[in-house]
């Protein structure tokens, strides 16, 4: 695997002779990569025991020793990884030579060297086996992304995304930095196992100082609401594919290293974890849910509409980790609640890796065909790409959490894991549990919402403007990237019982307890089932096989209903606009389909809106018209730009005092340095 | 516990879908009657569903190949959601196949294929019904579940008929406060979900009122048979939804005596609503669509105390 991705990265050397060249060998060298990951995880994670697996990695530093670590978690992610990663290969190079045709050797070279680096350090961050190799593999996956974010167009607004992006994603590994060297420190090795030995003898206070530390860094690079600023300007500059990768995979990392510090590094021994580890989780997760959501509704670029919809999935599956850290050994025997809870977790991770890829490769078709971004000024792009169209719609439903695909599967078991810590907990945090799963409703729904907007104004109706009337359906390799995810979407939808072996060996590694299919297809593999009772004896159970093959039996006879009666004459006539001619100027905008809820939350968007009129002596004749509208995020006005002002106005405070002399810096150093010493230099 | 049997769970669906246009023209009616009006005849929306039937097809021009499988597709999300209810009988199906949360699942993949079939055409009025029922659903959809778990939080499942089972045939003897308050939630929401007054109009076109119709507009012929056939399915499912949490149904229906008694208290609670729906369309105006998130809101603290009574 890592040959693979190091021959990807090495290709790039070929674009001295030529650039395509480079883009295609660097692709197929991370798909055999992805494709051998796959091989890798599953072979792990059907194989049985024998692991966790240790491999040493060659001495590079005198004080550390590098190794690789196999085991059923890191397996379960480079699954994740692996699976958008094969869609992302296939659909890579054709999308590079129909977005930008002109592209010089150069940038291709460098794309092709980023995706590698990108997927390679994101695999080996999963198998990392020491804090080193992790950091590391951070750093890695973090440069070569921001890589592929600017490396897309010379465009003043991707420079900045990308630049925000650099600098919240390296406040993040400082935070990171500084967990993993304070336990470095204590146990005076890198590798895990000791970190983990160290770990054990740690007081409650630093140890809970030292998991917010770390999920303040993880929390950055996933995405979570308040510090999910980046994301929706940085998703959407990558190429599609990468965006792909980011959204659907990068974010999962962050939510990789998340379980490994709070059930494995930090977790005390022997009892349940802090609860206001859990709870805060918990409420991240909620937030960032709903807000992503109700942003996302509020916006018309496609990619960073889809962007604000990675937030609120993190969201949810925030939802289950926080869920099974408050329940994990709280709960009496069995531990069944928190098992449910991180299979949901774990089953959302995979879900929300296809469904979403599938919509950003969808996206990233519409926009190679047309190079327009704002749904406003497509439209009628389901008569002109029509796989794209409906492996997007396949997409929209299974984020929408509808039925019979796999976004159902894992907020059902959300629900129920909801439900049922509700009725275990009882009292005030009862009561919390409740008011997240009717925010976890409420992101449902609103989600659908937002993909009948999205799907309608970008795929239906007419073509609004030239570029949209010109699409022509997306090359076969892009079509079949796609694919590739759709069947997944629909294989963990119909049959979510067969993926649950996958998810026994994370499970039971980090509950120390039965695997999740132990618990979740107790009854055998077509049957989703979850206690909510402690007895687990009156225990919800669903089947998604029969209900899909009742809505396909249902669809059959429906259908010889729609073909009526008798051999009824069919024609077709232009759509009634009260006797005006139709032009796309009738069509449903974005603006309008989300202006009712735009209203309804207006305490939440603030939204502004200017309208300018020029009349024509009297105000009946409007000559024109001119509509502004925008909204805010709070997060952003609140906390951010209030920062921004605080750092202006600290440095425009240093600029005063500085002299531009050399003489003037040169007396700083020496007085700092001459404090120091003063400080820590008189001691024992 | 007894079960519902397959071949009974496969019945009752093909029943559901017979019935509900019957609900309908009994709601239609009974307001004709209010409105001291003679009102057209019971089975008024049969007649029109097999004209619709007979008819041939309109299709608006700048459609897409999504567009003819749409009134396919909801009619059948929708009566799949039908077979969840239980009818005749309490308790689980032998086969698991759905619970409520499925259920709610099923309709709203219905609303949602028939707000994107809505944009489909390219008309104004499309549009403007499939962005109101958008933005209402999302609102009403919480607040059903949290009814829906207030039941569940003390049977310990989701499953509709083993909620009902649960609930025993004491009927409101039985019934706590917070039972009460998740009745009143729902009785909020029922028109909200079968798209009556004062939430949606189902009698007019008018761009003012309409939310569900708007969208039915470019259907025609045997699809908008089958978006009509899906929206009275709709109706009585919601209906059963409801009387599967709250009214008793018989958990141990023996033989085709137990089935009748079963079906016949079934047709009863199905009044009973029906006769609540078509009061409340003919006692109040339809609000202002700003003002609806409000009127929800009630259902939503209803249904919030309840969930809140059952926990504490």
């Amino acid at each position: 695997m890592a040959g693979c991705y190091g021959a990807g990265a090495l290709s790039s050397l070929l674009a001295r002779w030529s650039g395509r060249l480079a883009l295609g060998v660097g692709h197929v060298a991370a798909l055999a990569g992805a494709v051998a990951g796959l091989g890798v995880s599953l072979s792990v994670l059907l194989g049985g025991p024998g692991y966790p697996l240790t491999l040493p990695l060659p001495d590079l530093f005198p004080f550390a020793r590098l190794s690789l670590t196999v085991d059923g978690l890191s397996a379960y992610f480079v699954l994740v990884i692996s699976v958008v990663a094969v869609a992302a290969a296939i659909y890579g190079p054709a999308y590079l030579r129909a977005h930008s045709p002109d592209a010089r050797p150069p940038r291709q070279a460098a794309q092709a060297l980023a995706l590698n680096v990108f997927l390679g350090s994101m695999t080996f961050l999963c198998f990392a086996g020491d804090a080193l190799t992790f950091l590391f593999c951070w750093e890695g996956m973090t440069l070569a992304s921001y890589v592929l974010v600017v490396s897309d167009d010379q465009d003043g607004e991707k420079a900045r995304a990308g630049l925000l992006y650099l600098v919240m994603a390296h406040a993040g590994t400082a935070l990171l930095l500084v967990a993993f060297l304070a336990l470095t420190e204590r146990a005076g090795a890198f590798d895990f196992g000791a970190l983990r030995a160290a770990a054990a003898g740690l007081d409650p206070t630093t140890r809970t100082t030292l998991f917010f530390l770390a999920l303040g860094g993880f929390a950055t690079k996933a995405g979570v609401v308040p510090l999910h600023v980046w994301l929706p300007r940085a998703h959407p500059a990558a190429p599609s594919h990468i965006s792909a990768l980011m959204s659907g995979v990068m974010l999962k990392v962050a939510v990789y290293g998340m379980l490994r510090v709070g059930f494995d590094l930090l977790a005390p021994a022997g009892g349940p974890l802090p609860p206001s580890w859990g709870w805060t989780v918990l409420i991240l997760g909620t937030t960032s849910a709903v807000l992503g959501v109700l942003y996302a509704l509020q916006q018309h670029d496609l990619k960073r509409l889809l962007a604000f919809h990675s937030v609120e999935n993190i969201g949810i599956i925030l939802i289950g980790v926080g869920l099974a850290m408050i329940l994990w050994q709280t709960e009496g025997p069995g531990g069944v609640l928190a098992t449910v809870a991180l299979t949901a977790a774990l089953l959302h991770t995979v879900n929300h890796a296809a469904f979403k890829g599938l919509l950003f490769l969808g996206a990233g078709s519409v926009l190679c065909r047309t190079h327009v971004a704002n749904i406003e000024e497509l439209g009628g792009l389901a008569r002109r790409m029509p796989w794209t169209a409906g492996l997007f719609l396949l997409g929209a439903i299974a984020i929408s959490a509808l039925p019979p695909l796999n976004g159902f599967v894992s907020e059902w078991l959300t629900f129920q894991v909801l439900l049922g810590g509700a009725a275990r907990f009882h009292g005030p945090a009862g009561l919390g549990i409740v008011f997240s799963a009717a925010m976890l409703a409420l992101t449902g729904g609103l989600a659908a919402a937002c993909f009948a907007k999205a799907f309608g104004v970008t795929f239906l109706g007419r073509a609004r403007t030239p570029h949209a009337e010109r699409a022509t359906e997306a090359p076969p390799s892009m079509i079949a990237g796609m694919m590739w995810l759709a069947v997944v979407c629909v294989v963990l939808g119909v049959a979510p019982g067969y993926a649950m072996r996958l998810l026994d060996a994370p499970t039971a590694l980090l509950l120390h307890g039965p695997g999740a299919s132990a618990v979740v297809t107790a009854r055998g593999p077509l049957v989703l089932s979850a206690g909510l009772t402690p007895s687990g004896s009156s225990a919800t159970a669903i089947s998604m096989t029969v209900a899909a093959a009742l809505l396909v039996a249902l669809t059959a006879i429906a259908w010889v209903l729609r073909r009526g009666v008798g051999r009824a004459p069919r024609r077709v006539a232009p759509t009634w606009t009260c006797g005006m001619r139709p032009t796309a100027r009738f069509d449903y905008t974005a603006t309008a389909f989300a202006k009712p809820l735009r209203l309804v939350f207006a305490a939440l968007y603030r939204p502004r809106r200017e309208v300018i009129r020029e009349t024509a002596g009297t105000p009946y004749v409007v000559r024109r018209i001119r509509y502004a509208g925008e909204i805010v995020d709070l997060s952003e006005t609140q906390i951010y730009h209030r920062v921004e002002r605080g750092i202006s106005e600290l440095s425009q405070a240093i600029r005063a005092r500085s002299t531009g002399r050399i003489y003037g810096y040169i007396g700083f150093v020496f007085g700092a340095l001459f404090v120091a010493l003063l400080w820590y230099g008189v001691g024992p | 516990m007894s079960e519902r049997s397959l071949g009974l769970v496969l019945l009752t669906t093909a029943l559901l879908a017979l019935l509900g246009p019957l609900v309908t023209g009994f709601i239609q009616k009974l307001k004709a009657r209010l409105q001291c009006r003679q009102g057209a005849g019971v089975l008024q929306p049969y007649h029109d569903l097999v004209k619709l039937f007979r008819k041939g097809t309109v299709q608006a021009d700048t459609t897409s190949g999504f567009f003819r499988s749409i009134p396919v597709l909801v009619l059948a999300a929708t009566m799949a959601a039908g077979a969840l209810v239980p009818v005749v009988r309490a308790g689980p199906p032998p086969v698991p196949l759905g619970d409520a949360l499925m259920l709610l699942g099923l309709l709203a993949l219905a609303r949602f294929l028939t707000s994107v079939g809505a944009l489909d055409a390219g008309g104004a009025f499309g549009g403007m019904g499939a962005s109101r029922e958008m933005t209402i659903a999302p609102l009403v959809e919480p607040v059903l579940m949290m009814v829906v778990f207030s039941a569940a939080v003390v049977a310990g499942t989701t499953e509709l008929g083993a909620l009902a089972a649960h609930r025993g045939t004491s009927w409101i003897l039985g019934w706590h406060a917070p039972d009460f308050l998740g009745f009143a939630a729902m009785l909020v929401l029922l028109p909200a979900e079968t798209g009556r007054i004062p939430v949606d109009n189902p009698d007019t076109h008018l761009e003012l009122t309409m939310l569900h119709e708007g969208m039915l507009l470019e259907h025609s012929g045997p699809g908008l048979g089958c978006m009509v056939l899906a929206s009275h399915t709709r109706q009585i499912v919601t209906l059963g939804l409801v009387s599967a949490l709250f009214f008793p149904v018989a958990a141990t229906g023996v033989g085709a005596l137990g089935l009748l008694v079963g079906a016949g208290a079934f047709a009863l609670k199905i009044l009973v609503l029906a006769v609540y729906l078509a009061l409340v369309e003919s006692s109040y105006a339809k609000l202002r669509l700003f003002r609806v998130p409000l009127y929800l809101g009630i259902g939503f603290v209803c249904a919030l105390t309840a969930l809140a009574l059952r926990i504490l």
